[in-house]
């Protein structure tokens, strides 16, 4: 299934896009019906995984932290005051137990100066696998990315699955200013833009 | 944003989700944890919980390993009851469970597996069978039985383990 993307600009949310369903799920769960918490687990995991992934974990620690966030749900419901507030409460527990397990079992490098890396150096993403049944344009684009500095990756990785992060914590996470991540965000678009049109010509 | 910069975006989620998707029983891997912790939040205080004593993968606790193709064995124990559970395959997805509980009783037992919760009964030596079970999360539940040899106080229970 496709990642919702967690879209929640403006009020034009319409009720039948990916945020509808899942404001729905919730308030299905919320009233007493199990099934509602299956669509929201099965509507929001991909999304899930796509947002700790960024964070450089491998796949065995990237299931625990989309687990452990579920888990979190099912504890701490009340404390999610709205339905269309649970993607985002979502987004900001998972990627903070990524962040967690990043430090706690140093299972990921640390954020590094802004270097380019090849391709056989980017830590996380594919296995040589999945990159080989990739389409050609995925691979493609793969490969502009893999040429941007990690910072960039991780933070577009986020913005892609979750449009509106909470700046504060990832300007932390990303350690930078929180007036920054906006222009950080369109440099690095810009970058890969540059990258793109360069390699295509 | 401007429209540039959302369609890159838009092309960069759908690079990501075919280079490095989340795993596809991810999220059911996910629903079963959920459900066994419900089951356990819903136990009153006198359920029993069972210590895995075989080194196998807890539930959700590691990802992709695959079922063994030969037979393997685990044993949970508790104060109460040992339970020893040899699971050899059926199928390719499907798997068979000869189990055995020390002390030897007739007791009621739960099978919960992603496709639903399954009873049998052991026989007086203990002995049970779990003739055809889908391959992935299970978890046993051990039930007070009337004219088992052996009283519990309440049910016993292990944690999933991935078959």
């Amino acid at each position: 299934m496709a990642a919702v993307s967690l879209e929640r600009d403006g009020a034009e949310a319409h009720e039948n896009d990916g945020l509808g369903a899942v404001a729905d799920a919730f308030r299905t769960w919320r009233a007493g019906d199990p099934a509602g918490l299956e669509q929201l687990v099965r509507l929001l995991t991909p999304t899930l995984w796509q947002l700790v992934r960024s964070y450089g974990l491998s796949r065995t620690a990237a299931e625990d932290a989309v687990q452990t966030t579920w888990l979190n749900l099912v504890r701490k419901a009340d404390t999610v005051r709205e339905p269309r507030a649970v993607a985002g409460w979502l987004s900001i527990t998972a990627r903070r137990e990524a962040w967690r397990l990043t430090r706690v079992d140093g299972r990921s490098a640390a954020m590094e100066p802004e270097t380019i890396t090849n391709l056989g150096d980017v830590p996380g993403p594919a296995t040589p696998e999945t990159l080989a049944l990739a389409g050609e344009t995925a691979r493609r684009l793969w490969r502009f990315v893999a040429m941007l500095p990690e910072r960039c990756r991780r933070l577009l990785r986020v913005i892609a699955f979750d449009e509106r992060p909470d700046y504060g914590r990832l300007a932390l996470e990303l350690n930078m200013p929180v007036g920054s991540i906006g222009p950080t965000r369109g440099r690095c678009l810009k970058k890969l833009r540059d990258l793109m049109e360069g390699g295509s010509r | 944003m401007t429209t540039d910069e959302r369609a890159l975006l838009a092309d960069l989620r759908a690079m990501w989700e075919e280079i490095d998707p989340a795993p596809p029983d991810l999220a059911t891997r996910a629903l079963f944890r959920l459900e066994v912790e419900a089951v356990l939040a819903a136990d009153t205080l006198e359920a029993e919980l069972m210590r895995l004593e075989e080194p196998l993968s807890l539930a959700g606790a590691r990802g992709a390993e695959t079922a063994s193709e030969t037979a393997s064995s685990i044993t949970f124990s508790s104060t109460s009851l040992t339970v020893m559970v040899t699971v050899s395959p059926a199928t390719a997805h499907r798997r068979r469970l000869d189990g055995w509980i020390a002390p030897s009783a007739a007791l009621r037992i739960e099978l919960r597996t992603t496709t639903g919760v399954e009873e049998t009964r052991a026989d007086d030596d203990g002995r049970f069978v779990f003739a055809d079970v889908p391959a992935g999360l299970v978890q046993l539940t051990i039930q007070p039985t009337e004219g088992a040899a052996i009283h519990l106080a309440g049910p016993v229970r292990t944690p999933a383990v991935e078959l």
